[in-house]
């Protein structure tokens, strides 16, 4: 009884790309073509897993496990959850595993993007209830989606497809618009988080393939934009290891952005970060510089950090700062106006878990003076180390309530505030 | 955790008495299925096919969703789990990560079990799979795995084709000769 995989149009792709991650924690200099002919060189560790000292090889520290089928409404443990003062959280949809980055339809229908499970969701909210259905399925990584225009746009690690008019028509063949993005290879910290931005472009991330490495080719770390056809496109900013999170200052109109940064170099270090493009062309300073100031452990050059843009706020140390979106709508108190939400997944490299928490980052404009507070807290119990739910991703509805994606129980929680459950308290 | 444990068992419980006893015998018999394969117990005795007992309770649910959903593509396998609902692999998933896993190796080479004992520790394998191997979560076991399937499986993963497997330890493998993997296939066949 021979087994044997059948191969698969996306294994070319995925051949390539783990034949040029060789080339990751030891090229001593970014090769100027795409890698499709790199030589298969000796043993480099898995992505995830560069950097990590000798000091760290007891080290039982490993990515959490996600969870891949079905949790009911009635299993999940919201009242767990603590909010300020006159703040309600609810269950408000269920039932897509791995639900991650939410964007909402012109007739208020709901995609959402997943990875591991290569599904889209479709959320249909009638006023009372919520239905889903799947869009798609079997993508590599389905992670980005993005509405304009009456079409959804879908990016996985290795396809961008566009559903025109989907809202009214569900059977809608997509367009498929990959050959005009150019996609990298590299797999690792390439699926997206995908947005368009108040110039009308569409705003795209390219990670990191490693955790620390000078990079195979100079295409990753970085944050581009494209018009919505694929065309026109430009890099914005470099350096940036792995963004998958963004959102635009309500009044100044600028990129403000999350980062992951690496692990293995300690618990407390480097921290996370939330950033600001206050103009394009920036180096945020991966590989060489975390956190504006930090030289790296392994990848040196001299002067690290010179010309190394600084954060607007560091993010805790491994706490995977995801999804962000300002506050602008009219429900929350007047304090919230404008503050940015930040959806923190939670740690997996660091011995006591920290993040697992949405919290919210007041800053002036020009990103000076940040403070970072709790918003939601009590996905995770410091006391015995479990966890139950991973905030991901945020999108603000028009009434002003605010939805948060549980990428671990697939469920969609919503936010109200109300001066009378302050009352009530 | 712990809640996502209560929830998988309080699925059973949650229907009337009637529905959960078809459900029950409706798994009884998916799992009669898989036994032609996989072993009355989940220990294979069928060279190729891995063994599924003592695995992970999340490793199989995630396997067994890939498996349905295509995105992992194994054509001895392809449609065996076709309509399987959720709350099935779920119950499908219990039942092997409760069953015992038991070494089905045969003698052991000295020479070949030092060396794979000492590449595995090198490799840090147990960074995952744990210090026993026996696996956690999302990761599986590959103590008393059967030798064939795990030297098969980890060729897979070397070559990349491992399609729809964990990228993560696509890249673990790269550099390690045949040898290298047949030692540590007899290694982690002869555990407990």
């Amino acid at each position: 009884m021979k087994q044997r995989y059948i191969s698969l149009a996306s294994m070319t792709v995925l051949a390539s790309s783990l034949m040029a991650l060789q080339g990751c924690a030891t090229a001593p200099a970014p090769k100027a073509e795409a890698p499709k002919a790199a030589p298969v060189a000796a043993a480099p560790a898995p992505a995830w897993k560069q950097g990590m000292g000798p000091d760290m090889a007891s080290s039982k520290l490993a990515p959490l496990p996600g969870k891949m089928t079905v949790t009911p409404a009635n299993e999940i443990p919201i009242d767990k959850l603590k909010l300020p003062p006159g703040f309600k959280i609810e269950v408000w949809a269920t039932g897509m595993p791995g639900a991650r980055a939410m964007a909402r339809g012109d007739n208020g229908k709901i995609y959402i993007g997943t990875r591991a499970i290569g599904r889209v969701y479709e959320l249909t909210d009638n006023g009372k209830e919520r239905t889903n259905r799947v869009v798609v399925d079997k993508l590599v990584q389905p992670a980005g989606v993005a509405f304009k225009d009456g079409s959804l746009y879908v990016m996985s690690i290795n396809k961008v497809l566009r559903y025109d008019g989907i809202e009214k028509n569900p059977t809608v063949a997509p367009v498929d618009l990959t050959a005009r993005f150019n996609l990298p290879p590299e797999q690792h910290h390439n699926w997206k988080y995908i947005a368009f931005g108040p110039d009308g472009k569409l705003y795209v991330p390219f990670g990191a393939p490693c955790n620390i490495c000078e990079l195979p080719t100079p295409e990753y770390a970085q944050i581009r934009r494209y018009n919505p056809d694929g065309s026109g496109m430009e890099v914005l900013a470099t350096g940036v290891r792995n963004t998958v999170g963004f959102d635009w200052h309500p009044t100044t109109k600028q990129l403000w952005f999350t980062n992951h940064a690496r692990d293995w170099m300690g618990d407390d270090k480097p921290n996370d970060t939330l950033h600001r493009m206050q103009k394009t062309g920036l180096n945020y300073g991966f590989p060489h510089c975390h956190e504006g100031n930090m030289p790296d452990d392994v990848v040196k050059k001299a002067n690290p950090c010179a010309g190394v843009e600084q954060p607007v706020s560091l993010m805790g140390p491994h706490t995977a700062v995801m999804g962000m979106k300002f506050y602008t709508g009219n429900m929350f108190p007047a304090e919230y106006k404008n503050a940015a939400l930040v959806a923190r997944k939670g740690s997996w490299n660091r011995n006591q878990k920290t993040g697992f928490d949405v919290v919210m980052v007041k800053a002036s404009a020009d990103g000076k003076n940040a403070k970072v507070t709790p918003f939601i807290t009590g996905f995770m119990n410091p006391a015995d180390q479990s966890f139950w739910g991973r905030p991901a991703y945020l999108m603000q509805m028009p009434d002003g309530s605010m939805l948060v994606s549980d990428e671990q129980l697939g469920a969609i929680y919503r936010v109200t505030y109300n001066k009378r459950q302050l009352a009530a308290k | 955790m712990k809640c996502l444990k209560i929830a998988t068992l309080a699925l059973g419980l949650i229907c009337s008495s009637a529905a959960s006893l078809s459900f029950a015998q409706d798994i009884k018999t998916k799992i009669q299925a898989c036994a032609a394969c996989h072993g009355v117990d989940g220990n294979s005795k069928i060279a190729g096919t891995p063994s599924l007992a003592g695995q992970p309770k999340t490793f199989l649910e995630n396997q067994m969703v890939m498996i349905r959903e295509g995105m992992r593509n194994i054509p001895i396998m392809s449609g065996q789990l076709d309509g399987f609902s959720d709350a099935e692999i779920i119950a499908i998933a219990k039942f092997y990560s409760s069953s015992p896993a038991i070494s089905q190796a045969g003698p052991r080479n000295a020479t070949l079990f030092e060396k794979g004992q000492m590449i595995s520790k090198e490799a840090l394998c147990g960074t995952c799979h744990l210090p026993n191997y026996v696996g956690r979560d999302q990761m599986p076991r590959i103590a008393a795995q059967r030798e064939d399937y795990l030297f098969y499986s980890m060729k897979q993963f070397r070559s990349n084709q491992a399609i729809g497997r964990d990228t993560i330890m696509a890249a673990s493998l790269y550099g390690m000769t045949d040898d290298d993997l047949k030692a540590i296939a007899h290694y982690l066949s002869q555990l407990k």
